[in-house]
């Protein structure tokens, strides 16, 4: 006997109720959380260390890296002296909220100003999952070709905050960087674009700037 | 893949509160702002089910467009396929977007394993929907 029954649910309902349990949460401790998304390579760790170098002393934060394999960009964050934990996929293309519910628990990590979590290298299926996080961050090297944004529209529409990272090779490299900003702002009208290198700090102090208002605009709409 | 996981997941969870079978059919909504390619999803759908009892088993997509308003020009604007850009095409005003970020499980069907129980279906939140149809 053949029986049609409705669903009616959202295909990643389970992502989401688990997404909103770790809001709460983050909003119970004042904890602002940034999900960082790019294709491997653009900088995110570099541009970690250096954030994390930037606000020492005065916030404290705490890394969650996701990576296929390896424990590099964890070891590279807790040589600077702040507390990281790695996420390992074991082949899976982005993390999920279980994975960062998981990686909380079992790290230890403690409560924080401003918990980054570094996602997996991949400017697609990342877009798709909700990690309880305040803002996605999307960061492109000017390295990677400047087409990408309408390239992978999804993720420069959602992220509230878009980092051109790298620009110290902007003198070397075939980067359009007005048309890029052109189609960050068409994709995503209400964004913010910042231009950074990690290594001449470029760019760093508006990065940290922004950041500190976030995490004092949550203050006051969570007390 | 993570997606199509997800989907057979709820599925199978779905089919077991309503006494068990194999799964024919499922309708997912998709959007065309979902960032979901509803090829790739067919391809992973079938690598999913691929050696279960449900091996046979369909994912039907149906598409939804997302509407698009300009304030300025006080109309409603065409979408080119695949263009994902918020601003007018003709006076470069931000657009308002209504839906295309779809991502839904609609209804499945499955061959039931029990007798026709006559039991009126629940949906997922144990409500009564009185959508189950025997045929």
């Amino acid at each position: 006997m053949k029986k049609v029954v409705t669903v009616k649910r959202r295909a990643l309902e389970a992502n989401e109720e688990r997404a909103q349990a770790l809001r709460t949460r983050f909003a119970a401790s004042k904890t602002l959380v940034v999900n960082l998304i790019s294709s491997p390579g653009s900088g995110k760790t570099t541009l970690l260390e250096a954030t994390v170098q930037g606000l020492g002393g005065e916030l404290t934060c705490a890394v969650l890296e996701g990576d296929v394999a390896t424990e590099n960009d964890a070891d590279r964050i807790r040589a600077l002296g702040v507390p990281a934990h790695q996420i390992l996929t074991g082949g899976g293309c982005h993390l999920d909220a279980r994975q960062v519910e998981g990686g909380l628990a079992d790290s230890g990590l403690p409560e924080v100003d401003i918990l980054f979590i570094e996602n997996v290298g991949n400017l697609i299926c990342p877009t798709t999952y909700d990690l309880g996080e305040d803002f996605k961050v999307v960061v492109l090297s000017v390295t990677e070709g400047d087409d990408k944004p309408v390239k992978y529209p999804a993720i420069f529409s959602r992220a509230e905050v878009a980092i051109i990272s790298k620009s110290d090779l902007l003198p070397y490299v075939p980067f359009k960087l007005d048309s890029v900003l052109s189609q960050i702002s068409s994709l995503n009208p209400d964004g913010e674009t910042l231009v950074t290198s990690s290594l001449t700090g470029e760019g760093i102090d508006g990065w940290l700037g922004l950041l500190r208002d976030r995490l004092a605009a949550k203050r006051r709409t969570t007390t | 893949m993570g997606i199509a996981l997800e989907i057979y997941r709820t599925c199978r969870e779905t089919i077991e509160s309503h006494g068990g079978g194999r799964l024919e059919k499922v309708r997912l909504a998709v959007g065309e702002l979902s960032a979901v390619e509803p090829d790739l999803l067919i391809y992973a759908w079938e690598a999913v089910v691929d050696e279960t009892s449900d091996a046979a088993a369909e994912l039907e997509v149906v598409w939804h467009r997302a509407n698009q308003h300009c304030s300025a020009c006080g109309e409603s604007k065409e979408r080119s396929e695949g263009s994902w850009l918020r601003v007018c095409p003709d006076c470069g005003t931000p657009l308002q977007v209504d839906g295309g970020d779809e991502l839904d499980i609609l209804d499945l069907s499955f061959e039931s394993d029990g007798p026709d129980d006559g039991i009126e279906s629940r949906d997922h939140d144990g409500e009564t929907t009185g959508s189950e149809t025997s045929q």
